[in-house]
C-alpha cells in the first residue's frame, strides 16, 4: 500500500512540470499582449519616442514574441528569473523578500480557519436546527458575503483605533528577529527574541483574522454537510445501537469520513487565500507577495510579474499534491484512482 | 478496526501523552525568550515618521524620476541648486553660483567647498560630471530632460569646484531642470553590480542629503539619521531620525495619523479626509495652493475635436462651479489656462471658459464638422475623481445631444497610448504636477508640437505661432522677456480651446501638532524633512 502512495506521489510529481510550463506560457503570452508598453513606463512620463524606442530595444521587447520566450526559457533553465525592470533587482530577490511574509500570513489565516472552522461546523452539525446552528448559519454566510477589505479596515477602527489592542498595520513594529527563515514568529522563537515575537504576534492578528474569515466560513459549512451526510450512514446507527459514547463515534468513526471533502477544499482554500493577500497586504501594509504582484502588474513588470506566478502556481501545486497525499492517507482506495 | 488502521500508514498517531510532553517541552522554551523595552509608538522626538502611499521600488535616485521618489531625493541627496517654498524658488545648494552665456548654450556651475558625502569623501565637480553622465547613460527617470539638449562629451570641467555644460540647443529652463539631478558618489558605486554600479544603488544609497540611509526595505519604505556633516550645518532642534513608511489604504494613513503611529500624511486626500482630520485636535492640516492642474485633454487632430468651434463647445459644455463647489467643496483653485495661476507667465487677465449651454450651441453651430458619433472619455482606475470629471462633462454634453462614453482605464495604459497619435483617446483626464518649477514643464511640453510622442502632449495640439513663441521662450534667457512670450502662448492656446483646464489643486498636508518647521515647496510636495522639530 505504501509503495502504491509513493507512485502515485511520484506521478503526482511529474504531472508538475506541464503544469508550471503551461501556467507559464499562459502567463507569458497574456503579459505580453496587454495594451500598456513597459519600457514607455520605465522611461518614465518625461521620454521622448525615440528614448522609449532604444530602451524598448536594450530590453529586448523589440523582439518577436517566441524569440522572447526562448531568452526567458533559457534564463529560467540557469534559475535565473530575471530582473525587475523598475526596482533593479533581482526577481529571485524580491521573492525571497516578500514570500516569507505571505506565507506566514496564509499559514496563519489557514490555521484559524481549520482551528476554528471545523469545531465549529462539527457543532452546527450535531446541533441542526438549534439556535447555535442559525446563528453559525449567519455568520459563515457574513463570512462569504463580507468584502474582506472592508471588513478590515473595521477591524483596524475597532480593535486597533477605539480599543487599542494591536497595531494598525505593517508586519514587526520593532527591529525584525535574525533573519533564518524569513517567517517572523518562527525566527522569534528559534532565537529566543521574545520582543519581536510579541510585535510580530500583535501585528499578525488583525491580518490573519481577516484573511481567514472567508476561509472559515467554507469549512465550517463544508464540515457541517460532510457530518450530516456521514450521520446518517449506517455504521453510525450500527455504533450508536452498539451503545459507543458519543464523543467517541464523533471523534473516531464520524469525523474520519466526514472530513474528507473539506481536505480536499482547503487545499483549494489555500490557493483562494494566497490570492486574497492582495487585498489583505494592501489593507494592513503586509509587504508580501500580493502587494508585489499587484505593483508588478499595475507597472506591467513582466519579469517580476512571471516570477511572482510562477512561485504561486508552484506552491498552489504542492499544496494540492500533500493534500492529496493526505487524502490517499486517510482513504488509500484514492490512490488507486 | 485494527485492518483500517494500518493500511492507512497514520501509525498509532500522537497519544495524548506524547501530544502533553510536546506542548511541556514548547513551554520549557518559551523562559528563554528574551524582551527588550521598545517604543512603539511615534511619542519620541528624535524620530519624524511621515506616511507615504506609494512604495519606493528603488532607491536609485537616477532610476524614477516622479513625485513619489522625491523623498529619497530630498533627503539623502544633493543638488547644485534646490527649489524651496511655496511658491518655488531656485536656491544655491552644492552650487554657489552659476553664469551663463548670452545664447543660453553654456552653463557653468561653481560649487561650494567643504561639502562631503556621507562617506566623508568631499563633494567635487567630478562628482556632478559622474552623476549627469550617469543619468544620461542609463537613460530613465529625469535623463528626458537632458537627453535632447546634452551631449556627456560636451560635459567639460573647469577645475576641481567648477563645471560647464555646453548644450546642444538654447534651452532657457536648464537651471529650472537642474534640481532634478541627485549628485551620487562615484568611488561609492566603483565596482559595485549593475550597470553604473544601479543593482547596488537600487537597495542603497551614495549621497551627501541631510539624512543618511540606514535601513530600506521593499513594500516598507526607509530609515535615516542626521548626516552631521551636513555642508548645511544643523542650527535649531531639527530630528536626529527619518522615517518613510509605505502605508497604501488611504484610510489606514488617516487613522494611523490619528492615532500617532505616524507624524505627517500626504497632502491630496480626499476631501472627506481631510474633513476628519481638520476635526482632530492633535492634527494641524496644512492648505497650500501648489502646482497641479487638473486638465480634460482633447486630440486636437481627430474628427470632430479637430475643429476649434467643436473643441469650445466642449469647454462650455462643463460645469466647472458645480465640480468646484459642489464636489470638491472648493478646496481647489479654478485655473482657466495651461499654466498654474501662482507660477510666473500664467497671465493674470486670463479669463477661460465657463459653463455656458447657449455659448456652447453657438459653437457648434459654426463648427464645420458634425459630432456624428460617440465621443469616448477615459478616466484613470483608481482615482475616482476623474470619474466625477467625466461624469460631468457627460452631463452637460448630454443637454446639447453629444453621446459621451466613458471608458476607465489604468494610468500605465493611458499614458502609453497617449505618445501614440492614433492610439491616444478622444478625450482623457489627468494632472500635470510640477517635476520643475518652469512654464516649460505646463505650456512648453503640453502644446509645442515639437514635443509630440511626449505623453504631456497628447492633446496633439499644433498652431504655428505658438510653436514659434515657445520655441523664443526656450531660447531666451530674460526672464521677463520669457513671461511675456508665455502669457501670449497661453492666450493663444486657450483660444483654441487645446483642451478643457479645470483647476489647480490645494496640498492638504496633514501633520500631528507637535511636528513643527514644515516648509512646503510644491516641488517635492513637503517632504524635505530637514526643517522639521518635534516637540
Amino acid at each position: 500500500m505504501n509503495r502504491k502512495i509513493f507512485s502515485y506521489t511520484l506521478k503526482r510529481i511529474l504531472y508538475f512540470i506541464p503544469t508550471l510550463l503551461g501556467l507559464l506560457l499562459l502567463t507569458f503570452v497574456i503579459s505580453r499582449v496587454i495594451p500598456a508598453d513597459p519600457a514607455a513606463l520605465v522611461a518614465g512620463e518625461m521620454a521622448t519616442p525615440e528614448q522609449v524606442q532604444a530602451l524598448r530595444h536594450q530590453l529586448g521587447f523589440d523582439r518577436p514574441l517566441h524569440v522572447q520566450l526562448g531568452f526567458y526559457l533559457q534564463q529560467l533553465l540557469r534559475g535565473d528569473l530575471g530582473k525587475s525592470l523598475y526596482s533593479g533587482r533581482r526577481v529571485v530577490q524580491d521573492l525571497r523578500e516578500r514570500f516569507p511574509a505571505t506565507l506566514e500570513l496564509t499559514l496563519a489565516a489557514m490555521f484559524i480557519s481549520v482551528f476554528v472552522g471545523l469545531p465549529l461546523g462539527i457543532l452546527s452539525a450535531l446541533k441542526r436546527n438549534s439556535l447555535l446552528d442559525h446563528a453559525l448559519r449567519i455568520f459563515t454566510v457574513s463570512g462569504l458575503a463580507i468584502a474582506s477589505f472592508w471588513l478590515g479596515i473595521m477591524l483596524q477602527l475597532f480593535v486597533s483605533m477605539w480599543l487599542g489592542l494591536t497595531p494598525l498595520g505593517a508586519r514587526i513594529g520593532v527591529p525584525a528577529p535574525k533573519l533564518i527563515t524569513g517567517l517572523y514568529i518562527l525566527d522569534s522563537i528559534l532565537t529566543g527574541n521574545g520582543t519581536a515575537l510579541l510585535s510580530a504576534l500583535t501585528h499578525l492578528v488583525l491580518p490573519a483574522i481577516t484573511l481567514s474569515f472567508s476561509a472559515l466560513a467554507t469549512i465550517t459549512r463544508f464540515i457541517r454537510s460532510g457530518v450530516l451526510d456521514v450521520i446518517q450512514k449506517d455504521f453510525i446507527l450500527y455504533e450508536r445501537a452498539m451503545g459507543l459514547p458519543p464523543k467517541l463515534i464523533v471523534c473516531k468513526y464520524l469525523l474520519r469520513n466526514a472530513v474528507i471533502s473539506t481536505i480536499t477544499q482547503i487545499g483549494l482554500l489555500f490557493g483562494l487565500l494566497l490570492a486574497g493577500a492582495v487585498v489583505i497586504e494592501t489593507v494592513f501594509d503586509w509587504p508580501g507577495l500580493g502587494l508585489y504582484a499587484y505593483q508588478s502588474i499595475i507597472l506591467s513588470d513582466y519579469q517580476a510579474i512571471l516570477g511572482v506566478t510562477l512561485l504561486a502556481g508552484f506552491v498552489y501545486v504542492v499544496v494540492n499534491l500533500i493534500v492529496d497525499v493526505f487524502l490517499t492517507l486517510i482513504d488509500p482506495r484514492k490512490a488507486e484512482l | 478496526m485494527k485492518r483500517d488502521r494500518k493500511p492507512v500508514g497514520m501509525g498509532k498517531g500522537i497519544s495524548r501523552r506524547n501530544f502533553l510532553k510536546a506542548m511541556g517541552l514548547g513551554s520549557l522554551a518559551l523562559p528563554g525568550l528574551h524582551f527588550t523595552a521598545v517604543p512603539s509608538r511615534s511619542t519620541g522626538t528624535s524620530r519624524f515618521i511621515q506616511g507615504w502611499p506609494a512604495e519606493l521600488q528603488t532607491m536609485d535616485p537616477h532610476a524614477k524620476y516622479d513625485v513619489t521618489t522625491e523623498p529619497i531625493r530630498l533627503n539623502l541627496y544633493d543638488h547644485l541648486y534646490r527649489y524651496l517654498d511655496n511658491p518655488p524658488k531656485i536656491h544655491p545648494w552644492l552650487a554657489e553660483s552659476y553664469s551663463v552665456s548670452e545664447d543660453t548654450l553654456k552653463w557653468t556651475f561653481n560649487l561650494r567647498k567643504g561639502a562631503k558625502f556621507h562617506n566623508g569623501d568631499e563633494v567635487t565637480a567630478e562628482a556632478v560630471k559622474y552623476s549627469m553622465e550617469r543619468l544620461l547613460a542609463l537613460g530613465l527617470g529625469a535623463a528626458a530632460l537632458f537627453k535632447p539638449i546634452i551631449d556627456p562629451a560636451a560635459i567639460r570641467l573647469k577645475s576641481r569646484y567648477s563645471i560647464e555644460f555646453a548644450l546642444r540647443e538654447p534651452y532657457a529652463p536648464f537651471l529650472s531642470i537642474i534640481p532634478t539631478v541627485s549628485i551620487v558618489n562615484p568611488k561609492v558605486l566603483e565596482g559595485k553590480a549593475g550597470s553604473w554600479g544601479s543593482e547596488w544603488l537600487a537597495t542603497n544609497e551614495a549621497g551627501s542629503g541631510s539624512y543618511v540611509l540606514e535601513s530600506y526595505a521593499p513594500g516598507i519604505g526607509f530609515k535615516a539619521r542626521r548626516f552631521k556633516d551636513h555642508w548645511m550645518g544643523w542650527k535649531g532642534n531639527f530630528v536626529e531620525e527619518i522615517e518613510l513608511r509605505t502605508i497604501h489604504e488611504t484610510a489606514s494613513r488617516v487613522m494611523a495619523l490619528m492615532k500617532g503611529d505616524i507624524h505627517g500624511g500626504d497632502g491630496y486626500l480626499p476631501i472627506d479626509q481631510i474633513e476628519k482630520l481638520e476635526k482632530d485636535p492633535d492634527i494641524k492640516v496644512y492648505e497650500e495652493q501648489s502646482m497641479r492642474i487638473c486638465v480634460i485633454r482633447m486630440h486636437n487632430q481627430r474628427v470632430p475635436l479637430n475643429d476649434v468651434h467643436v473643441r469650445r463647445a466642449i469647454s462650455y459644455a462643463f460645469d466647472y462651479d458645480s465640480f468646484i463647489k459642489d464636489i470638491l467643496k472648493g478646496r481647489v483653485a479654478r485655473n482657466p489656462g495651461p499654466i498654474p495661476n501662482n507660477l510666473w507667465g500664467a497671465p493674470k487677465d486670463l479669463k477661460g471658459y465657463t459653463f455656458d449651454l447657449k455659448k456652447a450651441k453657438e459653437e457648434l453651430m459654426k463648427a464645420a464638422v458634425k459630432i456624428d458619433r460617440p465621443l469616448n472619455i477615459h478616466p484613470m482606475t483608481g482615482f475616482s475623481q476623474t470619474d466625477d470629471v467625466a461624469l460631468i462633462l457627460q452631463a452637460g454634453l448630454q443637454q446639447l445631444g453629444v453621446k459621451v462614453n466613458i471608458v476607465r482605464e489604468t494610468w500605465p495604459t493611458l499614458s502609453a497610448k497617449a505618445k501614440d497619435m492614433n492610439a491616444s483617446p478622444d478625450m482623457w483626464i489627468h494632472w500635470v504636477s510640477t517635476y520643475y518649477a518652469d512654464p516649460e514643464n505646463w505650456i512648453g511640453e503640453m502644446y509645442s508640437s515639437s514635443r509630440w510622442g511626449a505623453w504631456k502632449a497628447s492633446s496633439w495640439y499644433k498652431n504655428p505661432e505658438v510653436d514659434t513663441l515657445l520655441k523664443q521662450a526656450r531660447d531666451t534667457a530674460n526672464i521677463e522677456a520669457r513671461r511675456t512670450l508665455y502669457e501670449k502662448a497661453s492666450h493663444m492656446v486657450v483660444n483654441d480651446a487645446a483642451d478643457v483646464w479645470i483647476y489647480n489643486t490645494k496640498w492638504y498636508g496633514a501633520y500631528r501638532k507637535n511636528a513643527k518647521g514644515l516648509r512646503f515647496c510644491p516641488v517635492g510636495d513637503g517632504t524635505e524633512f530637514r526643517w522639521i522639530s518635534l516637540v
